[in-house]
């Protein structure tokens, strides 16, 4: 299965392009830090450094592998090849999805701050595939880091601002529309946990569709001899 | 193997590429000549089913390239003029990912030692020379053991030994059954290699045939020979189908008087700047 090959790939090419070593550096920095706070803070400590780290990860990573990608040429052989738009996509928000999800959960067990498991878990997860979604969105369009840092700050003004306005106490109802504020409420285990699932799935869905098409036409664009 | 009949194309308004027809055989190695810029990527962008919205049709492998399906390329392989590799990665991971994405799989091992290469298998790509990297970019494009291959000007920055190794790999590619296209501006590499070429300029194809007939066709062979005559070296040019006729050469001949004679054919460059008033470098 193609995927499944993408995805091996897309994991061996993190590994050795050192991104599993900054995850496992920034996981023991977290914890560490967890640790050093009051009790009473670590809830809410916990829930901001999962959403702003191994959950968004996937958008300042996801820049770094596709540049990575275009300056190797690699995505030219990619192009011609039988991997399908979709492929690509998927193994790329899975590859990432997972070990977010997993440094996650060693911040969320060493702090103890998991109630529900799996809205947990599939929090974590759903909004790294956003996250990676929306990096995908911009590595595509860009051809250098520079680019693609300045290109990113309105969507992590948009993702980030109310996320933590929420998180410190500016709670409207209809701000669990914004798929950070569901990704808090499923951390937290809370009672409106179920739609904020529903909630985040429907992003997720919405940007790596969307993804998927701008992958389509970098390919196209990528795939032909430059002479 | 390709079919191309009546092809339009053009990035803007105005045509890009105009009224091109040609057949590719299977086994036969065919080379795009012409200067950048020419048509030669988008041509071959058309051909690997990257560029769809043309008119006129164009069929590889039995299949419309405009209508392809991602099976099509379990079938045509790319060696692009640049590495594209993981550098980071060794020889062999490259090749074992790669491989992955098909459907069919030739032995690495097996593909590495026909170019040398197994001994640096484990060898991170960055390690790499520039040959090595050709010769390693070219079995990748193999590894799915396609029947048709695009090499875009594979000797391109390569010294002379490792161009002359990278022309006996096409050659034996072209011996393994392979149906090759070759994107060049080398035209001693066309000369070599090629069955047919198609000189492309403006979007337009202005010759297509085999070197040997477009040389012999358009510029006949020359015979030059010098002599001494009053004390002073001379030299003369004839047709070599005027040699006969050319009485003072048969008297220098006669004579033993001739310092020097050469004969020289025109090369595939001489051609195509006589048919196409561009050069090709």
């Amino acid at each position: 299965m193609r995927t499944k090959a993408l995805f091996l790939g897309d994991v061996r090419f993190q590994i050795k392009y050192g991104f599993y070593y900054i995850y496992l550096f920034f996981s023991i920095l977290y914890i560490g830090i967890l640790f050093a706070l009051p009790p009473q803070w670590r809830l809410t400590a916990a829930i901001l450094m999962i959403f702003s780290d191994p959950a968004a990860m996937g958008l300042y990573f996801m820049g770094a592998i596709v540049l990575f990608e275009k300056s190797e040429r690699v995505l030219n052989s990619v192009a011609i090849s039988p991997v399908k738009p979709y492929e690509y996509v998927l193994s790329k928000l899975l590859s990432i999805g997972f070990i977010s999800t997993i440094v996650a959960i060693a911040i969320g067990v060493a702090s103890d701050v998991i109630t529900k498991p799996f809205f947990f878990i599939t929090g974590v997860f759903l909004c790294s595939c956003l996250f990676s979604a929306i990096g995908l969105i911009f590595a595509c369009r860009i051809s250098s880091l520079n680019q693609f840092v300045i290109a990113t700050i309105p969507a992590e003004l948009i993702i980030n601002v109310p996320a933590i306005a929420w998180l410190f106490g500016y709670q409207k109802s209809w701000l669990l529309f914004h798929p950070g504020i569901s990704l808090i409420e499923l951390l937290r285990g809370s009672s409106s946990a179920l739609p904020a699932l529903i909630i985040l799935i429907v992003w997720t869905l919405f940007f790596a569709v969307l993804a998927e098409g701008i992958v389509k036409k970098m390919l196209r664009s990528v795939g032909g001899v430059k002479l | 193997m390709i079919s191309v009949k009546n092809l339009q194309f053009s990035y803007t308004k105005a045509a890009f590429i105009e009224d091109v027809s040609f057949e590719v055989t299977p086994g036969e190695i065919f080379g795009f000549l012409g200067p950048s810029g020419a048509g030669k990527s988008t041509l071959q962008k058309i051909l690997t089913g990257l560029l769809t919205d043309y008119s006129g049709n164009v069929t590889v492998n039995g299949e419309e390239a405009k209508t392809r399906k991602n099976s099509f390329y379990e079938n045509i392989g790319v060696d692009f003029e640049f590495p594209s590799l993981y550098e980071k990665l060794t020889a062999y991971e490259n090749l074992k990912f790669f491989a992955s994405l098909y459907k069919k799989q030739r032995d690495i091992p097996t593909l590495l030692t026909s170019v040398g290469l197994i001994n640096d298998a484990d060898k991170k790509v960055s390690d790499y020379s520039k040959g090595m990297k050709s010769r390693l970019n070219f079995i990748k494009a193999l590894l799915h053991d396609p029947a048709l291959l695009f090499l875009d000007e594979p000797t391109s920055g390569l010294d002379p030994s490792n161009s002359r190794v990278m022309k006996d790999l096409i050659l034996s590619e072209k011996k393994a059954g392979k149906t090759i296209i070759l994107t060049t501006h080398n035209m001693f590499d066309a000369t070599e290699l090629c069955d047919r070429v198609a000189f492309i300029v403006d979007g337009k194809i202005r010759a297509l045939d085999t070197p040997h007939h477009l040389i012999m066709s358009k510029g006949a062979s020359k015979i030059v020979y010098t002599y001494i005559e009053n004390g002073k070296e001379c030299s003369a040019e004839i047709s070599m189908s005027q040699t006969s006729g050319d009485k003072h050469l048969m008297q220098l001949i006669q004579n033993n008087q001739l310092l020097s004679i050469h004969s020289g054919e025109p090369t595939l460059n001489d051609i195509f700047v006589e048919l196409t008033g561009r050069q090709l470098q």
